[in-house]
């Protein structure tokens, strides 16, 4: 590892190293800021299934937004169930609301049936505060598909981070 | 200073902000045109709205063996013009019929899609429709729908290329309320509200 920083004064490392840093914790604070903003835990999700297609393909990048306390029956949302691995982009077909809660039932659009087999064990509605994390309302083509590259294939993504760190510990200005 | 990764750097940086650029053309020329055509004024003619109400006993259909649920279903006869909502950007268009309903107590309400479409081409968005069965059985939270009245709407949802999402809805002229009917034949139960 010392030979990498071979002819660099140790104050050039500490600054190179403290660039690599800041560009990490901005990338972070980037992310987490707009989870702020959109009252969302993931504001930007991936497609990764064909159940809305022709709306949204596999790769395709959704903007989240979670600020209204109520979703509207055609909106298409993001769901998490307890102890059910992947979210799921699907449509709300169906909104009972009260003051106090909002139940709703969803389906793909390229499903032929409603998404009660996907729920939970004996749930037969999704709940608007416990299990939406947000409301697409944008929407930008295939970029996405460089996640799910890299996260099926997981050496490319070890391989590319830490080419990452090297290249951008070894540049110098 | 000019490495291999600093011009791959370059390369990839200029075609992102090219992409960008051309995106945010694509949208804005696209939402004018959208708002030129005056597409939340569009008209649809409903002539009539038939619904039947039967009893279903299944998990599919929100009941179970010894507790049956109402199950409301639908048919319709409308027409319309959708083509304005066509134009470069228009991936896909989502035309769906709701009907909205109060509850048991005054702050409940609901709303429920009985039909929907999804369509590609600006040649199948002419809507003419007769008799036309709607796609979903549906059914209420309660057992019942204990005749009440519901609004009816037909509204839509523009996906497009790229950009956000457009909703909107059409200016019904004719039926614009239904009745849930009674069941035929069957007694009246108590309703039970489901936590």
């Amino acid at each position: 590892m010392v030979s990498l920083f071979n002819g660099m004064s140790p104050r050039g490392v500490l600054a190179q190293v403290m660039t690599v840093g800041l560009m990490v914790t901005s990338a972070f604070m980037f992310w987490k800021g707009l989870a702020v903003v959109t009252n969302s835990p993931s504001p930007i999700v991936v497609v990764l299934s064909g159940s809305m297609e022709p709306a949204f393909q596999r790769g395709d990048l959704l903007f989240l937004w979670n600020r209204s306390p109520r979703v509207n029956v055609g909106d298409i949302v993001v769901y998490d169930i307890k102890d059910k691995a992947i979210p799921i982009v699907h449509r709300v077909m169906r909104s009972h609301a009260s003051d106090r809660k909002q139940l709703l039932l969803t389906k793909g659009d390229n499903n032929p049936v409603d998404d009660l087999d996907l729920y939970g064990y004996k749930q037969n509605y999704l709940d608007r505060e416990e299990e939406i994390i947000g409301t697409v309302r944008g929407y930008l083509p295939k970029i996405g598909y460089v996640t799910i590259f890299l996260s099926e294939n997981a050496y490319v993504k070890k391989i590319l981070l830490a080419g990452l760190v090297v290249v951008s510990l070894l540049q110098r200005e | 200073m000019f490495s291999a990764t600093q011009r791959l750097q370059n390369v990839f940086g200029h075609f992102t902000s090219v992409f960008l650029m051309l995106a945010a053309a694509i949208m804005l020329l696209s939402y004018t045109h959208w708002w030129l055509e005056d597409i939340w004024e569009l008209p649809m003619s409903v002539r009539s709205v038939e619904p039947k109400i039967l009893m279903k006993y299944s998990r599919r259909f929100g009941g179970s063996n010894n507790q049956g649920k109402e199950n409301c279903k639908l048919k319709v006869d409308f027409d319309g013009d959708l083509t304005p909502l066509f134009n470069w950007n228009t991936k896909q268009l989502f035309v769906y019929l709701t009907a909205e309903y109060d509850g048991d107590r005054p702050d409940i309400s609901n709303k429920v899609i009985f039909w929907d479409q999804i369509i590609t081409d600006k040649k199948d968005a002419v809507l003419d429709y007769h008799n036309l069965a709607s796609l979903y059985s549906v059914y209420d939270t309660t057992n019942s729908f204990n005749q009440r009245n519901a609004t009816i709407r037909l509204e839509w949802n523009i996906q497009p290329y790229v950009g956000w999402l457009i909703y909107g809805e059409t200016v019904i002229d004719g039926i614009k309320t239904i009745n849930f009917p009674a069941v035929e034949g069957a007694k009246k139960r108590k309703t039970r509200s489901k936590k």
